[in-house]
């Protein structure tokens, strides 16, 4: 088992000190997370390490997922989609179900919390019927809601007003709420399976495994089949550059059992693959840490051409790694990425063709911008910094109308 | 030269450690105009933010302003006039916050008269209004001598040399103070380090190079036996 120890060789002892003497003033808080899926994107992934931590550190810690019908996830993807800012259309029935599946859900949870943290929209009604269950309840935020379509935003924000505070990951995605928002980035952990180090024969192995061979420089996005992930834009891009420069494709995605149009997504990416061998598309399940590992320690370029975006852990993924990545210019990813620095910044699939091409060209450059982006991600992206944060939330609930906490 | 670094303060130093936790308002605005408008509206905690506090919520490498306007002009406003102003401005020259305010609205305000047009912001990079929330606690860090406290200044977090060095300011009520110079002074003497230590740029550094600077200006009084990373 990973322990907090193990994480100061990689942060540095003061790092997890400083957690050790923040939990030591909230000793035994009952601290309970809900999401709508155990496994499959980056909401899933922070709990199964930040749930494991936060018990180490003295807090009784639990991660509840609730259940639902493949109506209910229809229902909260379009949620998804119109909270990005799609239009989309919603029934009376199916917000009549939304209800009724958290109903059902709040059923089975007889627990009582000093604070519930409540992921996306999927649970948020929880709080209708069990408020009474804790006294701080907190809406956490992962999607870009820089924009959202009005008639979505008009239903959750009736929810999301119950609350006692929301979390957002950037300023740009704080909305006209009545009660204290706070700022907390997301974050990756540098020991999971998907970030680990790993040696040279381990990559060769899953490289071959995947029946991808390594004799051009490979360019590669990781992200779910998902159209705000734009990845037929990357196809664009990618033909545009192999004008000029030889060079191979890898897309790779899992599924999450929240996301109904995977595949709908994954089929319209085959087809714009069709007839370019050095295109690869690869549908990993969603437990393949490993080979999503071996994948971006493997590639040359790491795209990330998002049409929006929460925040984009696959960026802090592959900057954590050390590789130059070309990013849309989009919600969370603005944050991480900065034009010669930490990686580059595009629009459009010109934009991105170029960029390609230009880290292409210059080896030594792309090794800069890597070696910066990882000393970024670990002064800003680690989970011992998303940990203080929900330490330093949980006292700052604790004393409503502080500023200024001394403890 | 040895004899001070080992001599034994009446106080030692307790170097703090400071979490931020950046609050979002929730309000934007997309031109310069609105932002005038604003700046003479929200509470002085979002002007403290954006000036002096975002430094510690995110510490971007190679970042050339050292304030949220002057970043918001050249990259989303796109006017560089503007954020050169912006940059050359410097919030230690006013003894309280209602004065910078007053500073920052005369700028934007002269800037604005002159131009024929509003400049407005790219779609998507909106000025965002934001505040924070502070926890700040004690280390396991102290210093009795000051060759502990060098040998201190490498360990703690950048947190602390915020904390230490920017928070000291308004809490001390002398924005040409610090808490480092401060106990130094109170404890040693050494007018000439105070001095040097006083005299730092601090605006313009990242925290990173300010604890560069201030471990560099005690090795150049102190001598050899303070270790100095360069």
């Amino acid at each position: 088992m990973i322990t907090l120890d193990d994480y100061a060789p990689i942060v540095g002892e003061e790092v997890v000190g400083q957690l050790r003497r923040l939990a030591e003033h909230l000793q035994g808080r009952r601290f309970v997370h809900i999401n709508s899926t155990a496994v499959g994107g980056g909401v899933a992934e922070i709990l199964s390490w930040a749930v494991p931590l936060l018990n180490q550190l003295g807090l009784e810690t639990r991660w509840e997922v609730i259940m639902g019908d493949p109506a209910f996830f229809e229902v909260t993807k379009a949620f998804h989609n119109g909270l990005q800012g799609f239009k989309v259309h919603l029934t009376p029935a199916m917000l009549e179900h939304y209800r009724q599946v958290n109903r059902e859900n709040a059923r089975r949870f007889s627990w009582e919390a000093d604070v519930v943290l409540v992921h996306d929209p999927q649970p948020a009604c929880l709080i209708e019927m069990l408020r009474p269950q804790a006294p701080h309840w907190v809406w956490r935020c992962h999607v870009d809601v820089s924009r959202p379509h009005l008639a979505v935003w008009r239903f959750l924000r009736e929810i999301v007003k119950q609350y006692d505070a929301s979390i957002f990951s950037m300023s740009q995605f704080a909305q006209n709420l009545p009660h204290p928002q706070y700022l907390i980035r997301p974050s990756i952990d540098p020991l999971s399976e998907k970030n680990r180090d790993l040696t040279e024969e381990e990559i060769k192995a899953v490289l071959h495994r995947l029946g991808i061979e390594k004799d051009k420089p490979l360019v590669l996005q990781i992200s779910r089949f998902d159209s705000f992930k734009d990845p037929v834009g990357v196809i664009q891009a990618f033909r545009l550059v192999r004008r000029h420069t030889p060079c191979k494709l890898v897309l790779a995605g899992g599924e999450a059992t929240d996301d109904p149009e995977g595949p709908e997504i994954l089929a319209q990416v085959q087809e714009a693959a069709q007839g370019e061998p050095d295109i690869q598309v690869l549908l990993l399940p969603p437990d393949a840490h490993h080979e999503v590992n071996a994948l971006q320690r493997a590639a040359d370029i790491i795209v990330q051409k998002s049409t929006r975006e929460g925040f984009g852990l696959t960026v802090t993924e592959a900057m954590w790694k050390g590789k130059p990545v070309i990013g849309g210019a989009v919600g969370g990813i603005v944050l991480q990425l900065r034009d010669y620095h930490t990686g580059f910044l595009v629009n459009s699939p010109e934009g991105c063709a170029f960029r390609i091409r230009y880290l292409l060209h210059r080896p030594e450059m792309a090794r800069r911008m890597g070696q910066m982006a990882r000393e970024f991600v670990r002064s800003h992206f680690l989970i011992t910094r998303h940990i203080r944060d929900y330490l330093t939330l949980m006292i700052l609930l604790e004393n409503p109308g502080s500023r200024l906490i001394e403890l | 030269m040895a004899k001070i670094l080992e001599q034994v303060a009446e106080n030692p130093f307790w170097f703090h450690e400071c979490f931020l936790m950046a609050m979002p308002l929730g309000k934007k605005v997309v031109n310069l105009r609105e932002l005038l408008e604003g700046l003479r509206d929200i509470d002085e905690s979002v002007l403290y933010y954006h000036l002096i506090q975002s430094r510690l919520a995110l510490d971007q490498p190679a970042v050339e302003y050292p304030n949220d306007f002057a970043l918001w002009a050249a990259n989303a406003l796109q006017d560089s006039k503007l954020a050169e102003k912006l940059s050359s401005f410097d919030p230690f020259e006013y003894q309280n916050l209602g004065l910078v305010r007053q500073a920052v609205v005369d700028i934007l305000e002269e800037y604005l008269w002159d131009l024929p047009f509003v400049p407005w912001a790219r779609p998507g990079f909106e000025f965002h209004f934001c505040q924070a929330s502070t926890v700040v606690m004690h280390s396991l860090i102290s210093a009795q001598t000051l060759k502990e406290f060098c040998a201190a200044l490498s360990k703690v977090g950048l947190d602390s040399i915020y904390y230490h060095f920017f928070e000291a300011r308004w809490r001390l009520g002398e924005l040409k103070s610090d808490d480092f110079s401060y106990w130094i002074e109170t404890n040693f003497g050494l007018p000439e380090l105070v001095t040097a230590i006083r005299d730092i740029d601090i605006y313009f550094y990242s925290l990173k190079e300010l604890r560069e600077t201030l471990q560099g200006l005690i090795h150049q009084h102190l001598g050899e036996l303070c270790d100095h990373p360069g």
